[in-house]
């Protein structure tokens, strides 16, 4: 589980690491990631740890159009307090429209896919790991280190997070912020639309699952250090590890509590989170 | 190499620039300078795009660039080392300098750009893997300026380059400038509060105050002028 969260959690970190914007639609692109790898794997009979990997160009693609039409009109430039009341209705409403769209046309009705390895463990010493969450986990580190290499080995990786540091030295050193947002962006959600389908291995799909994921991005996010992304990464991994440990002491239905108290521990005794910087001194 | 003629930039409804012209020619070494609010760092962010003009023209190389972004007159050469550095703060100081040779001219020589910058600034070569935001405020001033150079610019825009240093800091700050100056032939717009040493190094100097230019002229000319030195060489 650890891995999957610190993938979508890099998606959100990323997104607010770049633009500011905290997007409340990351939910719900991973449900729509989920809902694309289950047709994949119904219709072409396509497993969905290679579904996660398939959606991620279209998700791509879709994350830079929903830059360009909609998010370019809420930053950038103008007063700051009404821009991020804009982006806050706007990421929001972007969020019900999509959970209740896929309601209407999908019907509410829970699915789930089938996979040989969904019901399988490895015995690893006297502990058993469930197979599906093993793969989940492994391609979720290798999608983690992909991004990982491009922000940090790539000419357009740093600028990416130059864009985000000091967008206005960015744009002297010819560094289009704005193409860097819509960048941002469609990685942002890419990546949340492949950690949804590797979450479809063994996970039910239905129009509101987002929510319950989305809660459990921010925390990692806050968790790490808003906006880093390494942070997010560890951010992610030590709630599934949290969550883990605390279904092995707590009923299922408090499995997020632990995450909670953890949370909260971490916040207090450091917070600026695990990886944030302190407020800068110049 | 740069005219800008008729100039003006409104903040709200305040204005900033009023009908500001000037004449930058391809090598000269030109100064601006004018008390805190003048305009100067305005100036400057409307010559790069950060601003738009509400009025007036900017020619660069013969071509207008009108309503340009910024990022696009950088690929054109026009190089920004803005006020309070603005270096990469979680970027290496390495990744800082690649940054500045973003630009594709400059990134197919990012090497050489390299082996100047870190000659003239030590420092950097020493702590190139270090977070920019770890460094002094001299070191990040060196970064900034580096970072500038990296770009191969035809046009070195500096706003400010001694703002918060230690004076022999300045006094290195300058003398570098003087050196990239020789050795590269650039052209440079220098905004400066320290009057003095930034009007000993030019060729030419504007003084603006409330948005307009309210004298210009030559190094002696404007070192001779009883008003510049009432007002600012403390005479
Ligand atoms: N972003 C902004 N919004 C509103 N007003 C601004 C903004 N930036 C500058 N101003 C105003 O425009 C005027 C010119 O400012 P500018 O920063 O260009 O002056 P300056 O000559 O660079 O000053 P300094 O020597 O302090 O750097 C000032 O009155 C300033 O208050
Ligand atoms: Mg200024």
């Amino acid at each position: 589980m650890g891995g999957i969260y610190a993938v979508m959690s890099i998606g959100l970190a990323l997104i607010f690491g770049v633009m500011r914007v905290v997007n409340f639609a990351q939910g719900d692109f991973m449900m729509l990631g989920m809902y694309l790898t289950y047709y994949l794997a119904v219709a072409y009979r396509l497993d969905p740890l290679l579904g996660a990997l398939v959606v991620v160009p279209p998700f791509f693609v879709l994350g830079v159009l929903v830059h360009r039409a909609l998010l370019v009109r809420v930053t950038g430039g103008g007063d700051p307090q009404r821009q991020m009341d804009a982006q806050l209705i706007l990421t929001l409403g972007l969020s019900l429209i999509i959970t209740n769209a896929t309601t209407m046309v999908l019907s509410p009705m829970p699915r789930q896919i089938r996979t040989g390895y969904a019901t399988e463990a490895f015995g690893l010493g006297p502990l058993l790991v469930n197979q599906a969450r093993a793969y989940a986990f492994v391609m979720a580190v290798l999608l983690a280190v992909v991004v990982f290499v491009f922000l940090t080995r790539t000419d357009l990786g740093k600028a990416l997070r130059a864009a985000a540091d000091e967008p206005e030295a960015a744009g002297y050193q010819g560094i289009d912020v704005r193409a860097m947002h819509g960048l941002a962006f469609g990685i942002g959600v890419a990546l949340v639309a492949a950690a949804g389908g590797l979450l479809a291995t063994y996970h039910p799909i239905e129009p509101t699952v987002g929510v319950n994921f989305i809660v459990l991005m921010f925390v990692a996010v806050v968790l790490g250090g808003l906006g880093s992304i390494p942070g997010a990464f560890v951010g992610g991994l030590v709630i599934g590890l949290v969550q883990a440990v605390t279904l092995l002491v707590l009923p299922l239905q408090l499995q997020n509590a632990g995450v909670f108290i953890a949370f909260l521990a971490v916040l207090y005794l450091r917070p600026q989170g695990l990886f944030g910087r302190r407020l800068r001194t110049v | 190499m740069l005219s800008i003629t008729g100039l003006s930039v409104a903040y709200g409804g305040l204005h900033a620039l009023e009908r500001v012209s000037l004449e930058v020619r391809a090598g000269e070494f030109v100064t601006i300078v004018g008390p805190n609010g003048a305009g100067k760092t305005t100036l400057l962010k409307a010559i790069s795009g950060a601003v738009p003009a509400a009025a007036g023209r900017i020619e660069y190389g013969g071509r207008d660039l009108g309503r340009l972004a910024a990022a696009a007159r950088a690929r054109l050469g026009i190089a920004h080392v803005p006020e309070g550095r603005k270096v990469f703060p979680s970027l290496t100081v390495l990744e800082n300098l690649e940054m500045g040779s973003y630009r594709a001219e400059a990134r197919r020589r990012r090497a050489e750009g390299l082996d100047m910058v870190y000659a003239l600034f030590p420092p950097l070569r020493e702590r190139r893997g270090e977070l920019a935001g770890t460094l002094s405020g001299g070191q990040q001033q060196m970064l900034a300026l580096g970072r500038g150079l990296m770009a191969r610019p035809d046009l070195l825009l500096l706003d400010e380059p001694s703002q918060g240093l230690a004076p022999r800091l300045i006094e290195a700050i300058f003398e570098a400038i003087a050196r990239i100056r020789e050795a590269r032939g650039l052209t440079i717009l220098l905004v400066e509060q320290r009057v003095v040493e930034a009007v000993e190094l030019c060729d030419r100097a504007y003084v603006l105050e409330t948005g307009r230019i309210v004298l210009e002229g030559g190094r002696e000319t404007l070192l001779a002028d009883p008003r510049v030195q009432r007002a600012y060489l403390g005479a």
